[in-house]
């Protein structure tokens, strides 16, 4: 059996599933407002390396920038349920995708086990 | 064999640019170190940069030469910059200033090679550190001069400087910087230009670029103003509109009456359903590039199809 990364299509299904997550993210009204004022370009570079990470692609994940990342926004009120929120996100932009429901559900896995480095705990 | 700027780095075999980098002890940003982030993007002033070093970046950024050094093995000799370097002060002569509206006025330059893409941008220096940006609505094939459109602002610094300013005085010119011109259209993809103000400069020489490269699908300009005046370049993009079929120029004067803000940017957006395949390019204050850009995105745009620079006032 191939790896999450390779069965989901790799770089090829971060590239198709990047701007569909991003839009969804700016329309929940939940979370649109931790995205304000930031550069939309970097931000799409940003989801990228998310996306890589949670599709068990090829990643350096150390926790570290996710935390400096994020600080300012906990400090904003960014707490549990706007984590569940993006997940939520994740979830109905794989759907679209046609990702089958055991593949969604080891994406939500990983993109949950970064919580506490979102969060800051 | 690796430079950055003008010093020799090790390359061991093997290694990343971005390990060289930091194993030579230059301060080198960097997160995911697999391609993706774009936290450690430099730029390769000579040589080429591999292909997979440059995935996901836009075709502007490509064709300027910058990569991701996290996942850089080059294979022959490159020299790198951090991506807001630009380059060395060159001399300059003004060849023409006058006036294009009653605050607005047509600077002309004489520089000796200065490479650029139309719709870039250059740092202008007159003094010292009395320096701006502005952007660059001519054409290097066409040419012999850099020209550029600035607004002028009452008790701003470089607005006066400029005001003593005459053909033949001297100043220092930087760059050129931006990604905002014509690289990675489709001739046939329909062209939206949408700017308001001085934001027509870098529109201008796009649509200069688009033309010269035999574009040919259907280009749509927009420009804002608040004043007629303010739509310097009225009567010439009316008449290339009724001599190129594709083109058409649509300006729009601020309707402060007008339910949705009256502006270039409600008007655009308004007539804008449909931007899933355009090229899209906007130019003008953040407000107006920020609002664009997100609404179209919503809209389906890609984001690699959106290129954007947005003037901050100085002055």
């Amino acid at each position: 059996m191939s790896n999450l990364y390779e069965r989901l299509g790799g770089e090829n299904a971060v590239n198709a599933a990047v701007e569909l997550f991003y839009r969804k993210v700016l329309a929940d009204g939940r979370i649109a407002r931790f995205f304000d004022g930031v550069d939309m370009d970097q931000q799409i570079a940003k989801q990228k390396s998310f996306l890589t990470m949670a599709f068990g692609g090829p990643n350096n994940y150390t926790g570290a920038d996710m935390r400096n990342a994020h600080k300012r926004l906990v400090a904003k009120g960014l707490n549990d349920s706007h984590v569940d929120a993006v997940i939520e996100n994740l979830n109905y932009t794989l759907r679209d995708l046609g990702v089958p429901e055991k593949e969604v559900k080891e994406v939500a896995a990983i993109a949950n086990s970064v919580r506490d480095d979102v969060l800051n705990r | 064999m690796l430079k950055f700027e003008d010093r020799s780095v090790e390359l061991r075999l093997g290694e990343t640019v971005l390990e060289a980098l930091e194993r030579a002890g230059i301060d080198a940003p960097s997160s995911c170190r697999s391609g993706n982030c774009q936290t450690c993007l430099h730029r390769a002033v000579e040589g080429v940069p591999p292909p997979e070093s440059q995935v996901g970046l836009t075709e502007g950024q490509k064709a300027l030469g910058f990569f991701l050094p996290c996942v850089c093995l080059p294979a022959s000799p490159l020299t790198i910059t951090r991506p807001d370097d630009v380059g060395a002060r060159r001399d300059a002569v003004i060849r023409a200033i006058e006036p294009l509206a009653p605050d607005v006025i047509r600077l002309r330059v004489d520089a000796d090679d200065f490479a650029y893409r139309p719709g870039q941008f250059l740092e202008l220096v007159a003094d010292g550190d009395l320096r701006r940006h502005y952007s660059l609505a001519s054409h290097p094939e066409d040419d012999p001069f850099l020209e550029m459109h600035i607004r002028l602002y009452e008790n701003g610094r470089m607005s006066r400087r400029l005001g003593e300013f005459k053909p033949g005085d001297r100043l220092h010119v930087a760059g050129p910087s931006g990604t905002c011109f014509y690289e990675g259209v489709h001739e046939e993809q329909r062209l939206l230009l949408i700017g308001a103000g001085t934001g027509l400069a870098p529109l201008y020489g796009v649509l200069r670029d688009a033309l010269k490269r035999g574009h040919l699908g259907p280009i749509r300009l927009y420009h804002g103003a608040r004043s007629r005046d303010g739509l310097y370049l009225d009567e010439e993009l009316k008449a290339l509109s009724r001599t190129r079929a594709h083109v058409d120029y649509r300006p729009c004067l601020l309707d402060p009456n007008a339910p949705a803000g009256g502006d270039v940017a409600a008007t655009a957006l308004h007539a804008e359903q449909n931007v899933k395949d355009s090229a899209i390019f906007l130019c003008g204050g953040e407000n107006l590039v920020k609002r664009l850009k997100r609404d179209f995105f919503m809209r389906g745009a890609s984001m690699k199809d959106i290129r954007s620079d947005a003037f901050t006032p100085q002055g």
